[in-house]
């Protein structure tokens, strides 16, 4: 039986579809042209604008504040709640706690963002990096229990029986076993609340106060008011660096294999 | 024919021809490339050389959908988001046969599954038989030329898969088409072939009657993979006869054996004797021609329920003898572990297999 | 010797463990998604912030044919992109899980890489792509099929390609998911028994994968439906959405109840989908209980 490669052929297209328009914006980071796409030799001249410009340190350092911060507090409360949803999960509070945690997985952001919003307005709280902080960790925490919770129910509890079998107590249970054990199902959770905090945009943009702006704020200020090319140069860096990152996390766990 | 995959040659020029309306059976180990010459029938792969004939017509280009073979699967693969009337009526209703036919048939199909009340069921509500009766439905309600079967009773327990042996007979009479049956079970085929192609390697070993291939295998790898045998090594002594020569077993002397094999003296050969063949017992034997009698001691005895096995040891060798045994608990000199016994076997009942290094 | 009322011990444990989230989630998700609903019935103030009483007048205000073309177009849109996302996504996850292990964890990551970048990042990518001097409008120009009038941005169509652009890895995943689990044996089966190629694969490959075919549909379909940037950076006015529209209402025209009531609109509009399904589930589930319980 010959397959047919039409599914073959609109694979093919759907990749090309991906990577056309992220080829054509690393070609154009070294492209001194402003607004032409019209090539125009080889240049390092966005990036040098990029590097001199202290907008762009500024919203890369509020950027990692925000995320370091959002991904310890999500991490915390993520682990523990998805410990909670295993250990009780045949609960009617556990039913109730589920479902909170699913819903800003599905909630759109906007929905989140003006939600977010008119509560700190009407709370009278300023907004700020702090306010950027809590909404983020609303949604993280989800990311981080869902991605723990799938970690723990692949996991087998009898090793915990065997180890008070063997005379551990719970303490020693949770710093030798469990934690150790659930450990990249808890990196996994952190990397991925990182990475959305630095990436997320709409509820930034809702909750963030005039001074407090993060890289991707100020990406849209590029892209809503000039400098397209250094956009262009700024996204290229980004891409690089998770790249790297992503690619150095999988060697990392594949070698530990 | 043909077929490889990457380096490995699941069908390697392999010949075969099946007669109009026979239980034809391909036997062998997982990987002996039985399930791909089925696949090469069926139409789901192609051979990288030689055709595929049915009814003298070449269908080696034609797509599946197009022969007109069908297949029970191994898992069945019944479609689990369709009921058992649905799943035998998927051929018709894809060849767009009128609806009151198409019920007919199913019905008809339905009584001779005998599952009429079952039929608004889900696959995943049935029985592990019942699943496998519906595949069979399913493939000849559409009155194929063949119908292959691929391992179709091997997800099944030991009882049932007895019953649905005697099943797939009866409905192998009712419909008179010829059946592909592809099996690793030996049992299986030699209860239900007219005739068997035993496989290795991608080749054909031998292809024979049920009895032939037992009695008579013709290589080593047929003499063990379909039931038990001893293997003992030796060498041809000289031929007096012309159906008979004498050979010398190392380590055990000499033995009398058919020669259907032509063979000459100094030729090395394995002399190949079955377990029930060879009789048991505390007295020596009266000689008699063509009687091969050797003194052995007991060493292992397997109760098995209808028979018991024992493993002698007798010169160098290790040789197992099955008993059925008529008495057991009144036996009046049951043989026991360490007994000192005699082992004998009539000439014709070992056979010869040349050049073969025993496999065991 | 229990203080918190009847509570066993593990029951309070319990309440430990879950507290941290509940409270959290409480404060930051239940009160503002109530604040969407309660803000809609009250007066804006001049000053951008919420005014004391209470109005109908905002809620009365979204009848508005303005509105309504734009409630229809992000339903349209929104369908439109979801549709061509799994008319894509159902070969591409076909492919995948049919592919070689080896084939299959390289398309994966191929599938995958792309969404490292930003999302603000992609969605600038193709405003320069479809620029009026960028690539595509010189390829379109040369191979005659667009003027130099013809406007690639800022209209619907841009809408949907940017937007099937950041949903179809989306779509890829659960099909592939659902397709790599799917036994396609029952294909072969399908073959055998004379199903012709297409036929094989609309009865028993797409019932097959359904349930990845559900989740596809949601994951693209409800944030479709809210989205904001997409329309807001390529669809100009004739391409705006619920979502922008709601931005607009906050950061322009600064008055929160209209927003607030336009969101409770987009609120209710995720929520019938996503009910929707899960009611088609329970009845499925409840019928096969009941077809499973006859012997």
């Amino acid at each position: 039986m010959r397959r047919s490669r039409f599914p073959v052929a609109v694979t093919a297209a759907v990749l090309a579809f991906f990577y056309l328009p992220i080829i054509v914006l690393v070609a154009n980071s070294f492209n001194p042209a402003r607004f032409s796409s019209r090539w125009q030799g080889f240049s390092l001249v966005w990036y040098r604008r990029l590097f001199e410009s202290p907008e762009v340190w500024q919203a890369l350092k509020n950027t990692l504040i925000v995320a370091v911060a959002v991904t310890a507090i999500s991490v915390v409360l993520g682990t523990l709640a998805a410990f909670a949803l295993h250990r009780y999960a045949a609960s009617r509070l556990q039913r109730v706690h589920y479902t909170l945690i699913y819903a800003p997985l599905v909630v759109p952001e906007i929905l989140m963002g003006i939600g977010l919003l008119m509560a700190f307005v009407a709370a009278g709280v300023p907004l700020g990096l702090v306010t950027i902080i809590l909404a983020h960790v609303t949604f993280c925490v989800s990311f981080v229990a869902m991605t723990v919770l799938g970690r723990l129910q692949d996991f087998d509890f009898s090793v915990v029986e065997a180890a008070r079998d063997l005379g551990a107590g719970w303490g020693r249970i949770v710093r030798k076993v469990l934690v150790p054990m659930l450990m990249p199902g808890i990196a996994a959770g952190a990397l991925l609340a990182f990475t959305l905090s630095v990436d997320d945009f709409v509820i930034t943009f809702f909750v963030a106060g005039p001074g407090a702006t993060t890289l991707p704020l100020r990406i849209y200020s590029m892209i809503k008011f000039g400098a397209p090319p250094m956009i262009n140069a700024l996204s290229t860096l980004l891409l690089a660096v998770t790249v790297t990152a992503v690619l150095a996390s999988r060697r990392l766990s594949r070698s530990k294999r | 024919m043909s077929k490889r995959f990457g380096a490995v040659r699941a069908v390697d020029d392999v010949s075969l021809e099946l007669k109009k309306g026979e239980f034809f059976s391909l036997l062998g180990p997982s990987g002996c490339g039985k399930t791909t010459m089925l696949r090469l029938a069926a139409g789901f792969e192609v051979p990288d050389a030689g055709r595929v004939f049915l009814d003298g017509r070449d269908i080696t280009d034609l797509p599946p959908n197009k022969r007109p073979v069908n297949t029970v699967f191994q898992s069945y693969a019944l479609f689990p988001h369709m009921t058992v009337r649905d799943n035998i009526a998927f051929g018709l209703t894809v060849a767009k046969r009128p609806k009151r036919e198409v019920r007919d048939e199913v019905d008809r199909m339905l009584r001779l599954i005998r599952m009429e009340d079952q039929a608004d069921k889900k696959p995943d509500q049935l029985s592990g038989g019942q699943r496998q009766r519906v595949a069979v439905a399913r493939a000849l309600v559409n009155r194929p030329r063949v119908l292959l079967l691929d391992e179709p009773l091997a997800a099944l327990d030991l009882k049932l898969r007895q019953k649905m042996l005697i099943e797939l007979d009866l409905v192998h009479d009712e419909v008179g088409i010829t059946f592909l049956y592809v099996t690793h079970d030996q049992a299986e085929a030699m209860s239900l072939s007219d005739r068997i192609a035993v496989m290795d390697g991608g080749r054909i070993e031998q292809v024979g009657a049920p009895a032939e291939i037992y009695e008579s295998p013709r290589t080593g790898f047929v003499a063990a993979f379909i039931g038990d045998t001893n293997f003992l090594e030796g060498r041809v002594r000289e031929c007096p006869e012309a159906d008979y020569c004498r050979l010398e077993i190392a380590g055990l002397g000499e033995a009398a054996s058919f020669n259907d094999r032509q063979v000459r003296p100094e030729q090395a050969v394995v002399l190949s004797v079955r377990p029930e063949k060879i009789h048991i017992a505390h007295d020596r034997p009266e000689d008699a021609p063509r009687r091969n009698g050797f003194p052995a001691e007991v060493e292992d005895v397997i109760y098995l329920g209808a028979s018991t096995k024992y493993w002698v040891r007798a010169g160098d060798h290790r040789v197992q003898v099955l008993r059925q045994h008529s008495r057991y608990f009144y036996d009046d000199r049951p043989i026991r572990w360490k007994d000192r016994v005699w082992i004998w076997w009539h000439a014709d009942d070992g056979f010869m297999l040349e050049g073969v290094k025993s496999p065991q | 010797m229990y203080h918190c009322g009847d509570l066993t011990p593990k029951q309070r444990a319990e309440w430990l463990v879950s507290l941290p989230t509940l409270a959290w989630l409480a404060l930051f998700l239940v009160i503002p998604a109530a604040l969407i609903f309660v803000l809609a019935f009250r007066p804006a103030d001049p000053y951008g912030g919420i005014g004391a009483g209470w109005t109908l007048e905002t809620v009365r205000a979204l009848w508005a044919p303005s509105n309504l073309a734009i409630a229809v177009r992000t339903l349209w849109i929104s369908l439109l992109t979801t549709a061509v996302c799994l008319v894509l996504a159902v070969p591409a996850g076909y492919t995948i899980a049919r592919a070689s292990e080896k084939w299959r964890n390289r398309l994966l990551m191929l599938v995958i890489v792309p969404f490292w970048t930003s999302f603000l990042v992609r969605v600038f990518a193709w405003r320069s792509l479809l620029h009026p001097e960028g690539p595509v409008k010189a390829l379109l120009q040369a191979a005659g099929l667009a003027g130099p009038e013809t406007t690639l941005l800022y209209n619907p169509a841009a809408v949907v390609l940017v937007m099937v652009y950041t949903f179809l890895p989306f779509t890829i995943l659960p099909i592939y998911a659902a397709a790599e689990k799917f036994d396609f044996r029952i294909v072969e089966a399908a073959r055998d028994l004379g199903a012709r190629p297409f036929q094989a694969f609309r009865k028993v490959f797409l019932p097959g994968i359904s349930q990845g075919l559900l989740t596809a549909f949601l994951v693209v379909f409800i944030p479709a439906l809210g989205s904001y940037i997409i329309p807001d950076l390529v669809g100009g006015p004739s391409g705006e959405m619920l979502g922008s529209k709601i931005a607009q209402r906050v950061f322009t025209d600064r008055n929160l109840p209209h927003a607030s009531a336009l969101s409770a609109v987009l609120v209710l509009a995720v929520m019938a989908p996503l009910v929707a399904v899960l009611a088609l589930q329970r009845k499925k589930k409840r019928a096969d209980i009941i077809m499973g319980e006859s012997p």
